[in-house]
């Protein structure tokens, strides 16, 4: 009874995709759009003189990827601080170093394409954004939680990547974690 | 006084270290106002923008990701600092956060700060921050302490400075009060100083200068007296020499006229002049001349001791004067005069067993009024006169003539200057032909109305006054230039004088020669004038006769004509004298003098005129007696030019 219980479980999330919280994904989509552009070296990151914030998801989670692209889209109409931008839902199986993206924004996977999605950001130098705070120790770069208020937290072992220099004031905000911390 | 403390070298030191320091102070004073508080002020104000800066980035950060719970912790933090007193967060101009604090200040900056958003230049909010200037006044309190501190400092460091110096300076007033009773008799006691400075240095210079100065005084009072002595000496000599006659020891003229000038009563004047005195001198010589005037005067005061009031004096040469103090009686007076005289008379002097007598010529005044001038005009009147004495009397009217004369110098000498000294021609006349075949030059002054003088009026004064001679060249000068191109000969009308003068008889050579009349040019000499100088005149007409002219004996018969003489003198003509022929027609002595000239003359070959021919019978008569030239008003009147046409008499 019980292993029916499991299965069905694992066969309900593996059709239904997996649980996100809407509150954190909307922090989410409006906070990490911004930190990219607190990135000094944001130019070298365009594509087409164009922002493309991607999003890797799970198929199944191709639904959630597309409300975090539809309030990212309402939230920052055509253009980011002056840049116009794209919004990609590009799948974990899909995602390679040629993906164009200026950053990753990675939703919930398994801990093999979380890593892929890390390594591929590192290569790539572009900032790599988490939704679950848990993936950081998979050298995803940033995440958030929501307490009794919002609070960043950057992966400091990922911090020296060359093409990424935030302004001072962000680093002074965030709280910094390592990945033997989380 | 006061202007002395003025000048004094210790107020000047003091009050050019007090001004100095005033200055300093004014300098520190106003740097501070200038930069000092401006200074302070900035460092308050950067004070309170970098706070506002440092916490921009954060709040920035806060307010673009909106998380702004953040930012009050941030804002809340900053509040503590006690001198902010508010911080207000604006987004959109609309304030989103405020904290205050409890903190109070009248005196803040209010730091308004434009929130840019990260990594960008966009504004997305404002920050406006009050912060208080307290600091800055703190600031401001202490340096005006500091520098009022400093004030009083100064101020007692100058008060201190000038009594140091007013000190050390004490020694050079003490010096300069003691130096004020120095005098080159007197020596100071000035102590010299313990201290090895300047001051004592000016005290040895000054104790040595003094020494000098003494033993110079000493040596100068000595010569001064030496030389007072020698000056009162000189001034009694030279005021001995000033009234005193060096020759006769008598008073002189300057201590007449001083007695005269001094005295107000009536008084009364002789005065004596030796006749013929320069005849004296001329013939035995000055020292003998001397000789006679000192004995002369020893005589007078001789003669003069017993009368009372009387003072005699030298007046010049041979002038000496004898002023009644007092005047007299007429009758004493003249017993004066008349005693003199007769004594005077008797007098002989002696030398080298020559004999020599004098006569004196007494000019006296009884009026007290110009006593010399008067004596003197008596004295002139009486040589005049030939009388051994003469009063002075108004009625002489002396100074009017004396006035005349003088204005008549002057107009001749004006004349002289301004060329109006010019010649008149008359013609003379062949009497059988009756053509004119010469012309006699005289003299004119034409005055300054253009009215024409005749010479009786200006001749005798111009012989006076010495311009004798220059009349003479310009009659000479201006006839011989006149005839020098015409076809007559003229005459010209020589003195005495003239052919004395040997200035002027060269005058006329070169005249005769410069305009070639030599052989045109007669000279009239006076008959009297010539016989009284035979040598001279004969010299003359010798050396005229040389050189072609002709020779006319003027106004022959006008005194003792000297038959003799005028043999010797090779003369060409004889112009009877004019008083023998006016009344000839008349008067039977006349005509028997002019006869007897006229044939005199024929046997000489000489050639005889008449002149003062004033009507036909006088004419008629000089026809009659064989006279071969005439001249007269009747004839001929003196013109300033001779006619060219006519030739003959009316």
């Amino acid at each position: 009874m019980i292993r029916i219980f499991l299965f069905f479980i694992l066969f309900v999330q593996s059709l239904f995709g997996y649980n996100y919280d809407s509150l954190l994904l909307k922090a989410d989509s409006s906070i990490f759009p911004k930190i990219m552009l607190m990135d000094k070296k944001i130019k070298n990151k365009l594509i087409d003189n164009k922002i493309i914030y991607t999003i890797v998801y799970d198929e199944r989670d191709y639904e959630t990827a597309l409300d975090v692209k539809e309030y990212i889209e309402n939230t920052f109409k055509k253009y980011m601080n002056g840049y116009p931008y794209a919004v990609d839902l590009v799948k974990f199986s899909q995602l390679s170093v040629n993906t164009e993206a200026s950053a990753l924004y990675v939703l919930k996977s398994s801990t093999e394409n979380i890593k892929k999605a890390a390594n591929i950001a590192r290569q790539k130098g572009i900032i790599s954004f988490s939704y679950d705070i848990n993936n950081l120790k998979y050298d995803l770069l940033f995440s958030l939680i929501i307490e009794n208020s919002t609070i960043l937290y950057l992966n400091k072992e990922y911090l020296h990547t060359n093409n990424i220099d935030f302004v001072d004031s962000l680093l002074s905000m965030v709280r910094f974690i390592g990945k033997n911390s989380i | 006084m006061q202007k002395r403390k003025f000048e004094s070298l210790s107020f000047k030191i003091i009050s050019s270290i007090i001004l100095t320091s005033v200055v300093i102070i004014i300098g520190i004073f106003l740097s501070f106002e200038t930069i000092n508080k401006k200074a302070f002020y900035n460092v308050e104000l950067q004070k309170a923008k970098l706070i506002v800066k440092t916490i921009e980035p954060l709040v920035a950060v806060d307010i673009y990701l909106g998380m702004q719970g953040k930012m009050k912790s941030i804002v809340k933090e900053l509040i503590k600092n006690k001198d902010i007193l508010s911080v207000e967060i604006l987004k959109n101009n609309k304030p989103i956060y405020e904290v205050k604090s409890k903190n109070k200040s009248k005196s803040l900056f209010v730091i308004t700060h434009n929130i840019l958003q990260p990594n960008s230049k966009k504004k997305i909010g404002t920050i406006v921050l009050n912060y208080s200037n307290h600091n800055y006044e703190q600031l401001v309190s202490k340096y005006t302490k500091l520098l009022m501190i400093m004030l009083i400092i100064l101020f007692i460091i100058s008060a201190l400075l000038s009594i140091y110096i007013k000190n050390i300076l004490k020694p050079l007033r003490k010096i300069a009060r003691l130096l004020q009773d120095f005098s080159p008799e007197k020596k100071l006691q000035i102590k010299p100083m313990k201290e090895d400075n300047e001051i004592s240095l000016i005290l040895s210079a000054l104790n040595e200068m003094q020494e000098k100065i003494f033993d110079f005084a000493s040596k100068q009072k000595d010569i001064n007296a030496y030389l007072e002595k020698e000056v009162d000496s000189k001034t009694v000599e030279l005021r001995k020499q000033l009234f005193i006659d060096d020759l006769t020891q008598l008073p002189n003229r300057r201590k007449l006229f001083n007695d005269i000038a001094n005295s107000k009563n009536d008084r009364a004047l002789l005065i004596l002049n030796i006749d013929d005195f320069k005849e004296i001198n001329d013939f035995y010589g000055q020292s003998v001349g001397d000789y006679i005037l000192i004995e002369f005067a020893k005589e007078l005061q001789y003669l003069l001791k017993n009368e009372k009031e009387i003072m005699l004096s030298r007046l010049s040469g041979d002038e000496f004067a004898v002023f009644f103090q007092h005047k007299p009686s007429e009758k004493s007076f003249m017993r004066v005069i008349n005693n003199l005289t007769k004594e005077i008379e008797k007098m002989v002097f002696e030398y080298e067993h020559s004999e020599i007598f004098i006569r004196v010529t007494i000019g006296a005044t009884m009026d007290s009024n110009e006593m010399l001038e008067k004596a003197d005009i008596a004295l002139k009147l009486a040589k005049e006169h030939k009388k051994y004495f003469l009063l002075y009397d108004k009625k002489f009217n002396v100074k009017k003539q004396y006035k005349e004369n003088m204005e008549w110098v002057q107009k001749i000498k004006s004349a002289i200057n301004d060329d109006r000294i010019v010649p008149y021609f008359q013609p003379i006349f062949d009497a059988t032909t009756q053509k004119a075949v010469s012309y006699e030059c005289l003299i004119r002054l034409i005055d300054t109305d253009g009215s024409v003088i005749s010479p009786y009026k200006f001749l005798t004064i111009a012989q006076k006054s010495k311009l004798y001679p220059q009349l003479t060249q310009i009659m000479l000068e201006k006839s011989c230039q006149y005839f020098e191109h015409r076809d007559t000969t003229f005459s010209v009308n020589l003195s005495i004088n003239d052919i004395l003068d040997v200035d002027m008889v060269n005058y006329i050579q070169k005249c005769i020669k410069k305009h070639n009349v030599n052989n045109k040019i007669v000279f009239e000499i006076l008959e009297t004038e010539g016989i009284n100088n035979y040598v001279e005149v004969s010299s003359f007409i010798l050396s005229m006769k040389q050189l072609g002219c002709k020779i006319s004996i003027d106004d022959f018969g006008s005194g003792y004509s000297n038959f003799e003489h005028i043999l010797k003198l090779d003369i060409d003509y004889i112009k009877i004298d004019g008083s023998l022929i006016k009344n000839l027609e008349t008067d039977i002595n006349a005509q028997i003098v002019v006869e007897t000239i006229v044939d005199f003359a024929k046997k000489l070959n000489l050639i005889t005129i008449a002149e003062f021919v004033h009507n036909q019978a006088v004419f008629e008569k000089v026809k009659l007696l064989d006279i071969e030239r005439v001249q007269g008003f009747y004839l001929g009147e003196p013109d300033k030019g001779i006619p060219t046409d006519v030739d003959a008499f009316a």
